[in-house]
């Protein structure tokens, strides 16, 4: 919770090592704050998202997971961002049969120079995730 | 896996003010007594500083720490480096997680109560997974040094020659009888027009002749069959053509020629000429030796001819009319593609008389005309033998057209500017009229010769943009009429400048290499900026048009750039190492099912038909682990960052 008592939502984000963590570095080197709810996992690219970990991360109480990866044609190794991609596809319909909105579960590209960008997805998840308060536990 | 009452270290880095300001050490300090294994803390003023550095080091000496937890800045910027300083006290770099409380909480969140809360959320998040971290360490593999080269053209001799400098041993295989691949059969090249075999001259001396070229073996007439291993370790299999004359024995004399009975028309000279069925391609070709083409040969249609036999002055053992065809193998440890690159066939464009109409030539036609051991000696004469009194250059044939060919090969226009000077230094008063989509003339040296054309006092040009290519008909008076946009022109002859495609046989080559095409059919680079030297597939490099349109100077470059791979990567001596952070099938859990192939960019995968289980290469892995995402049976492991690993950093942000 907050200091002024609003819900705070828990943000795990899975970021590819080379672009997207880099955009989210570039984010801090602007030294613009943005709200402190999200966590960042660092994996070697996109492809390594297991839709298990995602499962996990909502069953052990996070409120929203997402999925940043390089631009499409540029992941580091081809195409695992591609596979990202199927794979959020599909994983979205079976997390909406759980009553779990895709809003709760984003998947998005950032570029090592797009600081800028990874603010405002942060941004916008974090104050679309408090209208809609925690998950039922 | 990590039992109870492990030992962990955090270092929290202050990095002077920009952590410790929003970050408070000991609120960490405080939070980690309910972590797992209870941690202790230290602090460090500047980790990545050498005094920092220093403490680090020792203090892990000291306590001898099982994991360690580095709360600084972005793994990025100094992972390597607090790797490097485990190592130096003796732990395995392996045991180590940073958390990024610089870049992404110090810097970034306001209040500083928020920011020491996410701090300690990261760390924990770490040390619940540094907990599950493994020792790693990297596997050394011995490797062959030598190298295969495919493709004998400006980038292949110019690599083959610069490895053998280099003391390495290479396989240089070429299909074709001759060396110098399509540029030493031109007479000039652009943009300065010096003589092509002139300027090759030295290099095809050092190939077959210089202080190194012992240590080339050249195979002509020889195409690539199969490649298995990788790289490092393949076995290459060659298969050569007989030439039926020796490389070794031959002298060049041309007697075998002049005796020999059969003749063929000659293709490269527009059939204009004869060619004997042992012979040169053309007049200088390197070897100088010729070959013998037993689809022409009498012997090989059914008699006993050996009239070429008996004239050669060397003897028995030169000329061997029973060389069969052999298949060769090789190890090698890397391979350099420079396959080089063809025309686009014009013929495929209805409306401009490619193969209809006689004096509607393709640039390498022009080239063979304009070169003096061409069909006409070097003459521009039409196929009546007149000299022209006008000509039309097409531009873009193919190109910039997203039915065929949707680039622009960037060199047609330089080549287009030097056939107007070819045909305006012998002929001043023929007028030349260009028809262009685009017209380009990069780099420091294109621009005069393009000058020189649109100031010509005969020479005009016209842009077609309307997407339409201009319309080629006979006129009556045996002319031709050629129809650009709305503008019609009369010429006796017409030179069409199609766009570079990939070579006959690309498709083939990339199949059995298992290298992947771009759309247009080229090799694909790994990378086409920071890596276009590189194929798709580990120690399988790319040189010269085979990648991309480009002329001699680039592509004799990119023979040296994919020479810097091959040398770099692989010494004599030195193992290669392997990055342990790769992939592993666990065979027993493996259901064959080849999920993990069908994803994994490297194919690095390969499976085993016998035991029906797939198994990774180390070597071609480069651990982006999507193939351990995609396995059902969960029987891939990805190490250092494995699932464990990843699932316990989730439960720890999230406790
Ligand atoms: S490396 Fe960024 S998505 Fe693959």
């Amino acid at each position: 919770m907050s200091a002024n008592g609003g819900f705070e939502p828990k943000i795990i984000a899975f970021l590819c090592n080379w672009c997207s963590y880099a955009g989210a570095d570039k984010a801090g080197g602007m030294q613009k704050p943005y709200p402190p709810n999200v966590h960042i996992i660092r994996v070697m690219c996109s492809g390594r998202v297991d839709p298990h970990f995602i499962l996990s991360a909502f069953a052990q109480g996070a409120d929203g997971v997402l999925i940043l990866a390089c631009h499409p044609g540029d992941c580091h190794y081809k195409e695992g961002n591609c596979r990202a991609l199927q794979r959020h596809r599909l994983l979205s319909l079976v997390l909406q049969q759980f009553g779990i909105v895709s809003a709760r579960c984003r998947m998005d590209y950032v570029s090592a120079g797009e600081g800028e960008k990874f603010r405002r997805i942060i941004t916008e998840m974090v104050e679309v995730l408090r209208k809609r308060e925690a998950l039922p536990e | 896996m990590a039992g109870g009452g492990v030992k962990i270290g955090i270092y929290f880095c202050n990095c002077g003010s920009n952590i410790a300001d929003k970050i408070s050490a000991d609120a960490v300090r405080e939070a980690s007594r309910t972590f797992p294994d209870q941690p202790y803390v230290a602090t460090v003023d500047f980790i990545c500083s050498e005094s920092g550095q220093e403490q680090f080091v020792e203090s892990l000496t000291f306590e001898r720490p099982d994991r360690v937890v580095v709360a600084a800045c972005s793994p990025r910027d100094h992972e390597g480096t607090m790797q490097h300083c485990l190592a130096r006290g003796g732990i395995n770099p392996y045991l180590m997680q940073m958390v990024n409380i610089r870049e992404q909480i110090a810097w970034v969140t306001e209040d500083r109560d928020r920011a020491t809360e996410k701090a300690i959320t990261a760390i924990r998040g770490a040390v619940y997974r540094v907990r599950l971290q493994e020792p790693l360490r990297k596997k050394q593999v011995a490797v062959c040094t030598d190298v295969l080269v495919i493709g004998a053209g400006p980038a292949g001799m110019k690599a083959a020659v610069s490895l053998a400098e280099a003391g390495r041993s290479v396989v240089l295989v070429e299909r074709s009888p001759f060396i110098g691949g399509l540029p030493v059969r031109f007479d000039e090249l652009f943009p300065a027009l010096e003589c092509a075999p002139c300027l090759l001259e030295p290099l095809m001396g050092e190939l077959l002749h210089g202080d190194h070229s012992e240590a080339i073996e050249l195979l002509t007439l020889a195409e690539l069959w199969q490649v298995t291993g990788f790289y490092g370790n393949f076995i290459a299999k060659i298969k050569k053509k007989p030439r039926h004359v020796s490389l070794h024995g031959c002298i060049g004399c041309g007697e075998c020629t002049l005796a020999c009975p059969a003749t063929t028309r000659n293709r490269l000279h527009n059939n204009g000429s004869e060619q004997k069925a042992v012979d040169f391609a053309f007049a200088g070709m390197l070897p100088n030796a010729p070959f013998l083409r037993e689809e022409v040969c009498l012997r090989f249609q059914g008699s006993d001819c050996r009239a070429c036999k008996d004239a050669c002055p060397m003897g028995e053992d030169v000329i061997d009319l029973d060389e069969g065809e052999s298949l060769l193998e090789r190890n090698i440890g890397a391979i350099i593609i420079a396959t080089g690159a063809g025309l686009f066939d014009a013929s495929r464009l209805a409306g401009m008389g490619r193969g209809m109409l006689p004096d509607v030539y393709d640039a390498l036609q022009f080239e063979h005309m304009l070169s003096s051991t061409g069909p006409t000696g070097g003459g521009i004469v039409t196929s009546s033998g007149e000299v022209p009194a006008a000509v039309a250059i097409i531009h873009c044939v193919g190109s910039l057209d997203g039915d065929h060919c949707a680039y622009c090969s960037g060199i047609c226009c330089q080549y287009a500017f030097k056939f107007n000077h070819a045909i305006s230094a012998k002929y001043p008063e023929t007028v030349i009229t260009h028809y262009h989509r685009e017209l380009v003339a990069p780099g420091k040296e294109a621009y005069a010769l393009m000058e020189a054309a649109r100031t010509r006092r005969n020479s005009s040009f016209i842009r077609c943009d309307s997407g339409n290519y201009p319309v080629i008909t006979p006129e009556g008076t045996g002319r031709l009429q050629v129809r650009g946009e709305d503008v019609v022109t009369i010429a006796d002859m017409v030179i069409l400048c199609p766009a570079i495609v990939p070579a006959e046989g690309a498709d083939r080559l990339a199949a059995l290499l298992d290298i992947n095409r771009d759309c247009a059919g080229f090799y694909d680079e790994l990378q086409g900026r920071m890596d276009a030297s590189q194929s798709t597939l580990k120690g399988i490099y790319l040189a010269g048009a085979c990648r991309e349109p480009m002329d001699i100077q680039k592509a004799l470059l990119e023979g040296m750039a994919a020479v810097g791979h091959a040398l770099a990567g692989l010494q004599p001596g030195r193992m290669i190492e392997v990055e342990p952070a790769t992939a592993e099938v666990a065979t027993s859990r493996c259901a064959g099912c080849h999920l993990c192939s069908s994803v994994c960019p490297y194919h690095a995968i390969s499976f085993d038909s016998e035991q029906h289980v797939s198994s990774v290469n180390g070597v071609l892995c480069r651990g982006c682990g999507t193939c351990v995402a995609a396995c059902p049976a969960g029987a891939i492991t990805g190490h250092h960052f494995t699932n464990e690993q990843i699932l316990a950093e989730i439960e720890g942000l999230l406790k």
